[in-house]
């Protein structure tokens, strides 16, 4: 009872435009008030020292410094035009070069909105060259950005790791399979579309690609970077929070050897970063505290005690849950509805047997499909907004399509977990 | 008033350079870190502990800076389907509360900082460092907050006192999510176009 009454109070106050980070501090206050015979409230300074200074979440504002050099460094432009000669002969031409880009940019980036908006800019441009159907081309960046969070690195994948105590490195390994499957789905997906609409892929770009070859020199800082962040801790050199200062050495390296490197644009990546970084942390500082609330009144233990009363299948428990977090995609904000739901839904799913670097992945994919689902998908508003005319609905028609290549992918890995669990098995 | 805020802008503007730099130095000194752990087998000892440092401190000052922008992240899905005296009053209720859940941490912070104080406390590592001079620094950043949070209060107030909606609006309203999306999206335009000249 008292963990139904804390689910809607919480979305309650959520939903009423409270900032999500007061809004989750405010319902740990009350929750405290109403069950807890302690003040927790008391806490609440030593424990937002102990979160802001978890080396592990040290990671968010690097992985953030990060993608903020690469903006600058000009590397995406030039990768972009690299891929082209190599994928555009397919049906859908340059929405191939689209998902790769997304994608590989999304193996040196933590962020969905960084990768969307990143690869979106680049690519906006080809749009009207070559008489794409534009819904489906704008389809292809809202949904090719969400890759940035489900390939590692992923900002996402540190704040679940950190709240549910799992191991960064090993979802990061988990990522890594799914993420690749999906890249081909999506990319099937405009295949698909221009079989079947041959006209939707507009104008046949005609590129030998001998013409590529001069040009992948320009995928090498992408590729070395992703070496450098990903190799680093996948071969147990590095931590996820030292492979991302790695990573900003090295995003400098190349910024520098562009000739791009300047105090004012030091300045801009320091600023820039601190403000993305603050909004996180003072989510992260709300939520830390309301589970710290939630665990002392006993409410995981409640929930739990409810599958076991009801007799409830981990099928049951896995659809209700897939559910929740399909109805709550579609009007909150992604990052919000991760952080305040995971302290509750992670236990349960855990103890109806599920493994908790599994379900960190299926979350991610959520989180993926809720960013493209309107009417608030994070994702579709940013690719509007490069866009720049036309509505929004043109962007929510592109993406539908992508939208049930995403539920297929969360079909298959609740059908073969092994997709998720087998990387992690094998180098773990 | 107007310029009080503007300093407020100002200030808040430095100390999120300035715990942005933190962070570019902290994020050099592990890379020499590990430099150092594979080539001589040494380490400078203390660089995750200095990052951490740095993290809570360029948080702590980027909470305000996040506040002036209105960038704070806020469910806005009813919000925009009301009546715009509705939506005043949840600004107001917005700001209230948050203010009032960082005064709470600002309040028992001060608890631990005096404690690290009076116990003269030093980090458990090879560098020892003493935690009053990153605590402190994190206090004023929290101190900061509260200050510039009352400052907009009470701007907003009068701008509501004056029946001024638009202002209230532009000092404390909730920016929609598209808006947001579209800002952050000229940020990233301005950030590759400022790339591009050399």
């Amino acid at each position: 009872m008292t963990a139904a009454i804390s689910l809607i109070v919480l979305l309650v106050v959520l939903g009423s435009s409270i900032a999500v980070a007061a809004g989750m501090g405010l319902v740990g206050v009350v929750l405290n008030q109403l069950f807890s015979p302690m003040p927790l409230t008391r806490v609440t300074g030593e424990l937002t020292w102990s979160t802001t200074t978890n080396f592990i979440l040290t990671a968010i504002p690097f992985y953030i410094m990060f993608g903020e050099i690469l903006l600058r460094s000009g590397i995406a432009g030039r990768m972009y035009t690299a891929l082209v000669p190599w994928l555009s002969w397919l049906p859908g031409g340059l929405m191939h070069s689209n998902v790769a880009a997304c994608a590989l940019f999304g193996s040196v980036s933590g962020s969905s909105v960084a990768t969307a908006a990143t690869i979106g800019v680049v690519a906006m441009g080809e749009i009207d060259k070559h008489k794409y159907n534009e819904p489906l081309f704008l389809g292809t960046l809202a949904a090719g950005g969400t890759l940035g969070i489900l390939i590692p690195p992923s900002i996402n994948m540190i704040i679940y790791g950190v709240m549910t105590d799992t191991s960064v490195p090993k979802l990061y390994l988990a990522g890594f399979i799914p993420g690749f499957i999906l890249t081909v789905f999506f990319s099937l997906t405009v295949l698909i579309a221009c079989i079947w609409k041959p006209h939707w892929g507009g104008e046949k770009i005609h590129v030998n690609w001998r013409e590529g070859i001069p040009l992948l020199p320009d995928l090498l800082p992408p590729l070395g970077l992703l070496m450098i962040v990903i190799g680093a801790i996948f071969f147990g050199i590095a931590t996820a929070t030292e492979s991302a200062a790695v990573g900003i050495v090295g995003a400098l390296a190349i910024t520098a050897w562009r000739r791009r490197l300047t105090l004012t644009m030091l300045r801009d990546v320091c600023e820039a970063t601190v403000r993305t970084t603050a909004m996180v942390v003072a989510i992260l500082v709300g939520a830390f505290f309301l589970n710290i609330v939630i665990q002392a009144i006993g409410l995981t233990q409640q929930l739990s005690q409810l599958i076991t009363a009801y007799q409830l299948t981990p099928v049951q428990v896995l659809t209700a849950v897939i559910f929740l977090y399909l109805i709550l995609g579609t009007f909150m904000e992604e990052l919000s509805m991760m952080i305040s739901t995971i302290p509750i839904t992670t236990p349960l799913m855990v103890q109806a047997g599920f493994d908790s670097i599994w379900y960190g992945i299926l979350i991610v994919l959520l989180i993926q499909t809720a960013m493209i689902s309107p009417p608030f998908g994070i994702n579709l508003f940013v690719i509007h907004g490069i866009r720049g005319r036309g509505t929004l609905s043109d962007v929510e028609k592109g993406a539908a399509p992508f939208v049930l290549s995403l539920l297929l992918m969360i079909v298959l890995i609740c059908v073969f977990p092994e997709i998720v669990m087998w990387l992690p098995r094998i180098v773990g | 008033m107007g310029r009080l805020q503007a300093i407020a802008e100002g200030i808040s503007r430095v100390g999120a350079i300035v715990g942005g730099a933190l962070l570019l130095l902290a994020a050099l000194v592990i890379c020499v870190d590990i430099t150092l752990r594979y080539t001589i087998s040494k380490t400078l000892g203390g660089a995750d502990e200095l990052s951490g440092y740095a993290l809570a401190i360029a948080s702590a000052w980027g909470f305000s800076a996040a506040l002036l922008s209105r960038s704070h992240i806020r469910i806005d899905t009813v919000y925009v389907r009301v009546r715009p005296r509705v939506r005043v009053a949840l600004d107001f209720l917005s700001l209230i509360t948050f203010t009032s859940f960082i005064a709470l941490i600002t309040w028992h912070a001060w608890g631990v900082l005096r404690q690290s104080y009076v116990s003269n406390s030093h980090s458990l590592s090879e560098i020892e460092a003493p935690l009053v001079v990153p605590q402190s620094l994190w206090f004023v950043g929290l101190v900061f907050f509260v200050a510039v949070a009352l400052l907009l209060l009470v701007r907003s107030l009068h701008a509501l006192l004056t029946g001024d909606l638009a202002k209230v609006f532009a000092l404390i309203g909730s920016k929609s999510a598209v808006a947001e999306a579209e800002e952050e999206v000229r940020a990233t335009e301005r950030a590759m176009d400022e790339g591009r000249r050399p």
